[in-house]
């Protein structure tokens, strides 16, 4: 009887171990989930940021559908860019809803850039639901070539 | 109306894969003139969405156009293109459907045809 109580304990703790690691495979994803608490998307990693070196310039990609240019706060500090806004999600008037997978966010983040950029030249346009923001470097920060003189 | 008519990621054997595509997220509303749904395709240009019907499947393309980038810094999501197909319910008026985009937000308005919907019947005292 004995051993048979140890090996029901034992299919429990294996059943335990596997919701664990489903949840963990539900943390690790980066796409915004729907909270049935806040009935508000997830605001940890959205909107996704790419971010590129032009040499001379930083490149920041940010996809934003759903919001025009005044919905959007952007501000550099230092070397850091935050990132800020709410997106507003409603049914439209008189329909009846099937489905809704786009979800409401407010939504803030913040990126150290890798070098110090020139605050006065940033450029930042929204075009189709993509955020491009070009940020030329600071003097220091700028490559520079060295020419090697023959002596 | 039937509410299960989604169906995701349903593949056409004969399209040659390029690049990778991700299924983007919908919103379906109705009413009673027609069905709404609304999809976030960032990044696609109005012209590079393609809406086409086959028989009952409604597939939703959008196509990104990506800019080569030498030095990535930080790369949170890749870009790819956009697909996403339906099983529409019988009773859509193809001819009259209307898809239009607004901040990458497409709205697609698929209306019912006359037949199946729902009407007021008089009733006449005799």
């Amino acid at each position: 009887m004995l051993t048979r109580w140890n090996d029901l304990s034992r299919t429990f703790a294996a059943l335990e171990e596997f919701r664990r690691h489903i949840n963990r495979a539900f943390e690790e994803t980066d796409y915004p989930r729907w909270s049935h608490q806040t009935n508000a998307l997830s605001a940890r990693s959205w909107p996704t940021l790419n971010l590129y070196d032009e040499g001379n310039k930083l490149v920041l990609d940010a996809e934003v559908p759903g919001l025009a240019e005044q919905d959007i706060q952007l501000s550099i500090n230092q070397n850091v860019l935050s990132i800020s806004g709410e997106r507003k999600v409603e049914a439209p008037e008189g329909y009846a809803i099937h489905r809704q997978e786009r979800g409401a966010i407010n939504f803030a983040r913040s990126v150290s850039l890798p070098c110090q950029v020139d605050t006065d030249k940033v450029a930042a346009q929204v075009k189709d639901g993509l955020l491009t923001v070009t940020m030329e470097k600071s003097k220091e920060a700028q490559p520079r070539q060295i020419t090697i003189k023959a002596s | 109306m039937n509410t299960e008519m989604t169906k995701k990621g349903v593949d056409k054997p004969e399209l040659v894969q390029q690049r990778n595509w991700k299924s983007p997220p919908f919103d379906i509303y109705e009413n009673k003139d027609d069905l709404l749904l609304i999809a976030d395709l960032p990044g696609v240009k109005t012209d590079h969405i393609k809406i086409h019907m086959d028989k009952n499947e409604l597939t939703i393309e959008g196509l990104r156009t990506a800019v080569k980038h030498d030095h990535v810094l930080a790369e949170e999501s890749e870009v790819c293109d956009y697909r996403r197909t339906f099983v529409v319910p019988p009773g859509i008026d193809e001819a009259k459907i209307k898809a239009e985009t607004k901040y990458g937000v497409l709205r697609l308005h698929l209306p019912k045809s006359e037949a199946i919907k729902p009407r007021q019947i008089q009733v006449k005292a005799g």
